[in-house]
C-alpha cells in the first residue's frame, strides 16, 4: 500500500570527540605498549578490566591501575561470518567474554588464531572453557584492536 | 485528557531527535501537562500511573511510538547502546550480547537448542490467531532450526524482526474508570529494575528481571505468581530469553526454563499460557513492545483477545518489558478485574 | 493533590568544557555531589530519574544504560524522561509525581549534557523533520531571532530599547555567573562589547547567546515524612506547570506564546500565586537568548506585554530589584541542555533554603524555575517555597 506515496531519504551524520579522561587514557597509552591494565577496588577486592576510574559495585573512585594477566579462559563466545555494522574488521569474527586471570569480570574482545571460515571448524577448537591468550598487532595506536584477538593456549 | 505520557526513543525514530516534539500534537498533547519516556513504553504507563496517583490527573493516554520501517536494522541502532570506548571498538550490539547470553545459558543449564527454536514455533503458531501480529507463519522446530545463522548460537528465526508499532492506551482514576466502562481492568503492580553497564560486569544468567518482578508482585500482593498469574506477555526479542525469563519471574527454578517449557505449561491452553499473541518474535516495535504485552493482557482480561482468547478465565495478567543488551533494564505491570 | 513533595538536596558538577573525564565521570560528579551534600546513603533511594538531550548529541543511545552505575541505579527502579530543551524540568516534575504518587519516598533526579563532543547546532536541525522545516531553521539562534522580531513589532517595541535591555541582561548576568561556583562562561563586559559583538542570527549577537557547556546536576525529591525525618531543610514543590504546542514553528502564536502562558499559570494556581511579580521572591528562568528572557516576564505575567525592556532597564528584575531573575548567571552563562532545567529547580531550592551563598537573594521564600524545548514549543514551570 505504501508503494502508491512517496518516500524521503534522510542519512544523519554527526561528527563526535570524546574525552578519554585520566583512566582510560593511561588504559589506552598501556595498550599501545603491550600492556593490559586494570583497576583493584580496595574495598569490594576486586580487579576489574578495562581500568577504572570508579568501582562498578561501590562506586568509589580508583586512581591506580594494575597490569593484568594476558591469559584467561574463555566464559562464552559469538561467531559471526557476516558483516555487520560496527564490526571490528572483516568477516568472520568470533566476539568473546573472557576471564583474565586474577580478574573478577569478564573481557568482551575477539578470539582468532585459528581456522574460522565455518562453524564446524570453529566449534572443534574454541569451546566454552578453554584456556587464551592475547595476541597484539605489531603497529599499536591505543585502541582496543590494539590486541588483535585472543587465541587458544594449546 | 487529562495528561499524555508517550514512549519513543530518538534513535528508533527516523533520524528525527526529541522524537515527542514531533509527535506532540497528532499525540493528543495540545496544550496539555505531557511528557515522555525514552526507550521503554512500560516507563510511559508507570509514569502515567504514578500522575493519576497523584491525584493531579484523572485520566491519562499513554503512548507507545516506534515506526519500525523508518529506522535501520535495529542492531544498526542497538550498536549506539555501547560506551565509545570499549564496547563500541568490539563492535558490541543486543544480538552480540543476547548470543553470548544464549551460550552461558546452554552450558551453564544444558538448555537445548530445540527447546529455544520451540519457543518460536509456540510464539508464531499464537501469532497466526492475532491481527496485528507482524510475523504470520506456521513454522516447525526444523524450519527455526534451519534457518540461517546471524551470530552462532542464535539463528534467524530466533531473533525477532523490525516492526511497526505505534499504540495508545487509556487510563482513568475509579470515579471516572467506572463512569467509562463497566469492564475496568485495574492497575495492581509494578516494578523496573536495572543492571550495570560493562556486560563484562554482569551476571547474564541472573539479572535483573527477578528485582523487577519481585517489586511487581509485592505492590499486587502476589505471592505465588505461578498460581496467581492467569496470563503472561512477555518480551523475548531473543526466543532463549522467554525460556530464562520464566525462572526470574517465579514460573519455575533457577536452570528449569527448558524444562518448564517442555512440560507445555506455557502453550495458549497451558496452565500459565505465556504470549497467547505471538509475543515479540512476532511483533517487535522496539520502543513501544512492552505496552503492546500490556495491551494483550488488558483484552485478555476483558474477553476481548478475539480468536487467540484464553479458554480458561483470565483474571490477572502480567506484561514485561526490557531494553538493553541481555536485558540490561526491565519493567513488570500487572493488571487485573 | 498529591502528597506534599520537598526537594532536600542537590549537586552540580562544575560546567565548561569538560574534556578532563568521560562522561559517566561527568555524571558521577553531581551524582556523588548530591549525597556528599546531604549525607543521604545511596542505598536509600528508592528510584531514579534520568535524562539528556536526544542520542545524537551524545553518539550514545539510551543513556541510562550507559550511566546505570554512577547513576547508583543498580538494582533499582528508573525513570527516563526526555523532553528536548524542557528536559531538566521535566525530569524534576517526574521526580514530584513519582514521590506525590506515594510509589517512592525518595527519588534521585539527574540530568546531564556533555555538549562539546559532539556538534549542538548539528543535532539541534535533526530535531527537525527532513520534509519541511529542517531546510529553513538553523539550529536554535534563527527560531529564536524570528520568535524575537515577531515580539518587537506586535507592541512596537523599537529596536534599540529591545538591544538595551538585552545589553543590560547579558552584562548582569555575565557578572552574576562570577557568584555561581559552577557557572561556565564569567565575564565582564561592556555595553560597546555586547552591543557591537558578533552577530549570530540577526538581531541576536555573540553575547545573547548561551555557551555549549559540559554538565549535570542532581536533585533529590522526597516524601514529607522522610524529609522531616532526615531533618534537612527543605525546599518545597508549591507548583507545577508544563504546556506544549504545534510541531510545526509557523502553527502557533510564539508572541502571546500559549504555552508558556499556560505553564506559568498551572504552576500559580497550584501554588495559590495570583501577584507573580510581588509573591515571587526570586525567578531562574531557561533564558538561553537575552531576547528571549525579555519575552518570559510578559509570558510569565511578572509585567504586561510590551513592559519588559522598559522594567529590565529600571533594574525591577536585577539582582537588587523587585522580582530578581538568573542571580545564578542563569543558562546565558550555562547550558548543558540535560541538566539546565534540573539546574534552574536546584538553583531555587538553594534560594529558598538560603543556601545560595554570594548569589542568595535575602530572605528568598518563594522562587520559580523554567525551562523550554522542542522547536520552541514546550514550557514548563516549577514554583518552589521555603514553607511546606
Amino acid at each position: 500500500m505504501s508503494k502508491d506515496f512517496n518516500t524521503f531519504n534522510n542519512v544523519v551524520r554527526l561528527p563526535h570527540k570524546y574525552a578519554a579522561g585520566a583512566t582510560f587514557t593511561k588504559f589506552y597509552n598501556g595498550l599501545k605498549k603491550g600492556i593490559i591494565y586494570g583497576s583493584s577496588c580496595s574495598s569490594c577486592e576486586k580487579v576489574f578490566i578495562p581500568a577504572r576510574s570508579f568501582c562498578p559495585g561501590c562506586l568509589t573512585n580508583l586512581d591506580e591501575v594494575v597490569e593484568i594477566a594476558q591469559e584467561g579462559e574463555v566464559i562464552s563466545w559469538a561467531f559471526s561470518d557476516k558483516e555487520f555494522f560496527g564490526m571490528p574488521g572483516k568477516p568472520p569474527v568470533i566476539i568473546a567474554l573472557i576471564k583474565l586471570d586474577g580478574t573478577d569480570c569478564n573481557f568482551l574482545h575477539l578470539l582468532g588464531g585459528m581456522e574460522t571460515k565455518d562453524l564446524d571448524a570453529v566449534k572443534s577448537v574454541v569451546k566454552t572453557g578453554i584456556r587464551v591468550k592475547a595476541v597484539w598487532n605489531d603497529e599499536k595506536n591505543g585502541h582496543m584492536l590494539d590486541i588483535k584477538y585472543f587465541k587458544p593456549v594449546s | 485528557m487529562g495528561t499524555v505520557i508517550s514512549a519513543s526513543s530518538d534513535v528508533f525514530h527516523g533520524g528525527i531527535s526529541c522524537a515527542n516534539s514531533y509527535y506532540w500534537d497528532a499525540g493528543a498533547a495540545f496544550l496539555k501537562n505531557a511528557s515522555r519516556q525514552d526507550g521503554e513504553s512500560l516507563f510511559a504507563f508507570s509514569y502515567a500511573i504514578m500522575r493519576i496517583l497523584s491525584g493531579s490527573y484523572d485520566s491519562a493516554l499513554v503512548l507507545g511510538v516506534c515506526k519500525g520501517s523508518e529506522n535501520p536494522e535495529n542492531d544498526m541502532l542497538t550498536h549506539f547502546f555501547t560506551d565509545p570506548f570499549y564496547q563500541r571498538q568490539i563492535g558490541l550490539n543486543e544480538t552480540i550480547a543476547a548470543a553470548l547470553q544464549k551460550r552461558e545459558y546452554m552450558d551453564r543449564y544444558g538448555i537445548t537448542e530445540e527447546q529455544c527454536a520451540g519457543v518460536v514455533v509456540k510464539n508464531l503458531g499464537n501469532a497466526l490467531r492475532n491481527p496485528y501480529a507482524h510475523i504470520k507463519k506456521k513454522v516447525e522446530i526444523d524450519d527455526v532450526l534451519a534457518s540461517e545463522v546471524v551470530m552462532d548460537p542464535l539463528r534467524s528465526m530466533e531473533c525477532a524482526p523490525k516492526s511497526e508499532g505505534i499504540i495508545a492506551m487509556l487510563l482513568a482514576k475509579e470515579d471516572l474508570a467506572k463512569k467509562l466502562t463497566d469492564k475496568p481492568v485495574w492497575f495492581k503492580g509494578y516494578g523496573s529494575s536495572i543492571d550495570k553497564f560493562y556486560l563484562g560486569d554482569r551476571d547474564l544468567l541472573d539479572g535483573q528481571l527477578k528485582t523487577a518482578a519481585m517489586r511487581a508482585y509485592d505492590v499486587a500482593g502476589i505471592t505465588d505468581p505461578k498460581k496467581e498469574i492467569d496470563v503472561a506477555e512477555i518480551c523475548e526479542p531473543y526466543a532463549f530469553q522467554e525460556l530464562l525469563w520464566y525462572e526470574d519471574l517465579g514460573f519455575c527454578e533457577r536452570g528449569e526454563g527448558g524444562k518448564f517449557f517442555d512440560s507445555g505449561a506455557t502453550k495458549i491452553d497451558g496452565k500459565i499460557p505465556v504470549n497467547p499473541s505471538g509475543g515479540v518474535i512476532a511483533n517487535n516495535p522496539y520502543v513501544s513492545r512492552g505496552l503492546y504485552r500490556l495491551a494483550e493482557g488488558f483484552l485478555q482480561i476483558r474477553g476481548q483477545a478475539g480468536e487467540r482468547q484464553l479458554d480458561t478465565k483470565v483474571t490477572t495478567a502480567l506484561a514485561h518489558g526490557t531494553h538493553g543488551f541481555a536485558g540490561q533494564c526491565h519493567a513488570v505491570a500487572i493488571i487485573g478485574n | 493533590m498529591g502528597r506534599p513533595v520537598a526537594i532536600i538536596g542537590s549537586g552540580q558538577s562544575n560546567h565548561g568544557k569538560r574534556f578532563d573525564v568521560t562522561y559517566p565521570e561527568l555524571v558521577k560528579e553531581a551524582v556523588d555531589a548530591v549525597f556528599e551534600n546531604t549525607g543521604i546513603s545511596p542505598e536509600d533511594i528508592d528510584g531514579v530519574v534520568f535524562g539528556t538531550m536526544p542520542s545524537m548529541m551524545e553518539g550514545v543511545a539510551l543513556t541510562h544504560l550507559y550511566f546505570a552505575d554512577v547513576l547508583r541505579a543498580e538494582g533499582k527502579p528508573i525513570l527516563k524522561t526526555e523532553t528536548c530543551g524542557s528536559t531538566g524540568i521535566s525530569l524534576a516534575i517526574t521526580g514530584y509525581y513519582w514521590v506525590a504518587s506515594g510509589m517512592a519516598d525518595l527519588v534521585l533526579v539527574v540530568g546531564s549534557e556533555k555538549m562539546n563532543e559532539g556538534d549542538p547546532q548539528a543535532t539541534m536541525t535533526t530535531v527537525l523533520e527532513p520534509f519541511y522545516q529542517r531546510s529553513f531553521i538553523a539550529g536554535a539562534p534563527g527560531v529564536f531571532s524570528m520568535q524575537s522580531q515577531a515580539w518587537s513589532a506586535r507592541f512596537g517595541i523599537p529596536e534599540e530599547k529591545i538591544r538595551d535591555a538585552a545589553t543590560r541582561l547579558s552584562i548582569d548576568h555575565h557578572n552574576d555567573a562570577f557568584d555561581n561556583p559552577h557557572a561556565h562562561i564569567k565575564k565582564r563586559l561592556t555595553e560597546d562589547e555586547v552591543n557591537n559583538a558578533r552577530i549570530i542570527t540577526y538581531p541576536v549577537r555573540l553575547w545573547d547567546v548561551c555557551p555549549a557547556s559540559d554538565g549535570a546536576c542532581a536533585v533529590l525529591f522526597a516524601s514529607e515524612e522522610m524529609a522531616k525525618k532526615l531533618g534537612i531543610n527543605a525546599a518545597w514543590v508549591k507548583g507545577i506547570g508544563y504546556s506544549g504546542e504545534e510541531y510545526w514553528f509557523g502553527d502557533s502564536d510564539k508572541v502571546e506564546w500559549q504555552c508558556a502562558i499556560d505553564a506559568a499559570k498551572q504552576a500559580y494556581d497550584m501554588a495559590g500565586i495570583k501577584n507573580p511579580r510581588k509573591e515571587l521572591d526570586v525567578a531562574e528562568v531557561y533564558n538561553p537568548f537575552t531576547f528571549q528572557e525579555l519575552l518570559y516576564y510578559e509570558c510569565f505575567g511578572f509585567c504586561d506585554f510590551g513592559e519588559a525592556c522598559d522594567l529590565t532597564l529600571k533594574g525591577v528584575f536585577s539582582r537588587e530589584g523587585e522580582l530578581p531573575c538568573d542571580p545564578s548567571g542563569g543558562v546565558l552563562c550555562t547550558n548543558p541542555i540535560g541538566a539546565t532545567g534540573l539546574n534552574r529547580v536546584a538553583e531555587a531550592a538553594l534560594q529558598v533554603t538560603g543556601q545560595a551563598d554570594s548569589r542568595q537573594i535575602p530572605g528568598a521564600k518563594q522562587a520559580l524555575a523554567h525551562a523550554m524545548g522542542g522547536v520552541v514549543q514546550f514550557n514548563g514551570v516549577m514554583i518552589l517555597g521555603s514553607e511546606q
